[in-house]
């Protein structure tokens, strides 16, 4: 009986949906990203994408989102599997309301996490990975300040992970008040290598077990 | 051999594989089981899965299984004390801190923390009438009665996140502890860790997957060899079919009460 037993026959899989590895990009798209650097922000999203379709894991897992912020905040991008992200062709003008973009990006982190909850869609910690080269512009200092405030409850809580990048003239000093890990200074306008660390890490924590702390990559692109 | 099949008895066959993640980082499985069958059908299991994050967690599951089937092996186990609630949540709250406290001690002998060894644990207590688990941590804890119908025991306790779990060597482990008591007629029991969660879990409505357990059920039932059996199901945890869905340390004890 049990030599004629297969188990690779008889034994049926669950099928659930993937775990879900969420980031989001936060990206600064006021007048100072014209020119050569937005050029270099969106070469930077398509080597974004490239990366993390070469894990076939991390393409199922990890979800991008993208707001900009200028004068406005728009969510162009709602969540979306990497490998179903088409990277946008993103343009610059406008002033820096950072506060806004930071609360927004926060809301549709928590609004990301109860539609998995109530999806039975297991989730890792969210990231958020905000790229300024200015500092606030165009906003009150009160919502700034909530936004920091909330930001570093948010933190505390694990609720998020939230990393800032500062490019060029980036205010870097404000950025580490507003954030709580250290900014980082992106060395010249070195996107593409950013991202395909950001792919890199993201791929191991979608990679990572139950209880897992997982290492990041060393970081070559930028500096604390 | 032949007269065994008269004689009510419990069959077990059990399994711990590396998962394809650690055995291509040259890793130890982290991943390890115990069970004794004692005196009158009373069966005892412990699974636990070591921590990815912490440097001696095979150390540590090892302690833990180990320990706490010791510790429930020495027990009076009898038709009298299994009938008193209270008394199979001592036992089990019992092992739990023997396992913790064996695994505090080593760690102090090898100079390192306790959560260098961090594990998870749980632990099952079966008889033909009753189950009784204490799980701290992830994984998942099962049982078939005479209806027919499986009863999840314990459902996997992760955090917020799905790679943050709780330990034994935990601050709030024993507290935070499932310990689940089931009287009814018992036909089969099965623990497995975590890496095998997503593919024996419905996690959409939280259940455990009939289509994964019984037939598992089935192969335990008629596994008169234990040690073919053994090799079978070792072999179906490597298998491709497997190893593509999930690439964790898997462990899956089954046993079934043969009338």
């Amino acid at each position: 009986m049990i030599d004629t037993f297969n188990l690779d026959e008889v034994v049926e899989f669950a099928e659930n949906p993937e775990p879900r590895c969420p980031c989001v990009l936060l990206l600064d798209t006021s007048g100072s990203m014209q020119g050569e650097r937005i050029e270099a922000l969106n070469q930077g999203l398509l080597s974004l994408k490239d990366e993390l379709v070469k894990n076939s894991l991390a393409s199922r897992r990890v979800e991008v989102a993208i707001i900009t912020f200028d004068s406005n905040v728009n969510v162009v991008q709602d969540f979306i599997t990497a490998d179903q992200f088409n990277p946008p062709i993103l343009t610059a003008q406008g002033l820096t309301v950072m506060g806004s973009a930071i609360h927004k990006a926060l809301d549709i982190v928590q609004e990301r996490k109860s539609q998995y909850r109530n999806n039975g869609i297991a989730y890792y910690r969210p990231w958020v990975f905000m790229i300024t080269d200015g500092e606030p512009q165009g906003e009150t200092d009160s919502t700034l300040e909530q936004a920091s405030q909330r930001l570093q409850g948010d933190e505390s809580n694990k609720r998020v992970a939230f990393f800032a990048v500062g490019v060029e003239s980036a205010n870097m000093s404000q950025l580490s008040q507003i954030a709580v890990r250290s900014p980082l200074k992106l060395k010249g306008l070195n996107f593409i290598e950013m991202f395909v660390w950001l792919s890199a890490s993201m791929s191991a924590v979608s990679h990572s077990q139950v209880d897992e702390q997982v290492a990041l990559p060393p970081i070559g692109w930028g500096s604390v | 051999m032949n007269t065994s099949k008269q004689i009510s008895q419990w069959r077990i066959v059990a399994a711990s594989v590396c998962g394809t993640s650690h055995s291509k980082n040259q890793q130890l499985c982290q991943d390890a089981h115990h069970w004794q069958l004692l005196a009158n059908n009373v069966l005892v299991i412990a699974a636990a899965d070591g921590a990815g994050s912490a440097k001696l967690s095979k150390v540590g599951s090892m302690i833990a299984v180990e320990t706490a089937i010791e510790y429930l092996s020495r027990q009076e186990i009898t038709s009298d004390t299994l009938a008193n609630d209270n008394f199979l949540h001592y036992l089990l709250t019992n092992a739990m801190l023997v396992a913790r406290n064996a695994i505090e001690t080593e760690a102090d002998v090898c100079n390192h923390q306790p959560h260098d060894l961090a594990t998870t644990l749980i632990l099952m207590i079966a008889t033909p009438q009753i189950v009784a688990v204490a799980q701290v941590g992830d994984g998942l804890a099962v049982a078939r009665n005479s209806m027919g119908n499986l009863i999840a025991l314990t459902i996997p306790s992760s955090g917020e996140y799905i790679n943050e779990t709780t330990f034994l060597t935990s601050a709030d482990a024993l507290e935070t502890a499932q310990i689940k008591i089931c009287r009814e007629e018992i036909v089969n029991v099965g623990v497995i860790t975590d890496g095998l969660q997503m593919l024996a879990l419905n996690m959409i409505v939280g259940e455990p997957h009939k289509p994964f357990f019984f037939p598992l059920f089935e192969f335990v039932a008629n596994a008169e060899d234990r040690t073919l059996a053994k090799e079978h199901l070792m072999r179906f945890l490597s298998s491709e079919k497997i190893t593509q869905r999930t690439d964790d340390d898997l462990t899956l004890v089954l046993a079934a009460f043969i009338n």
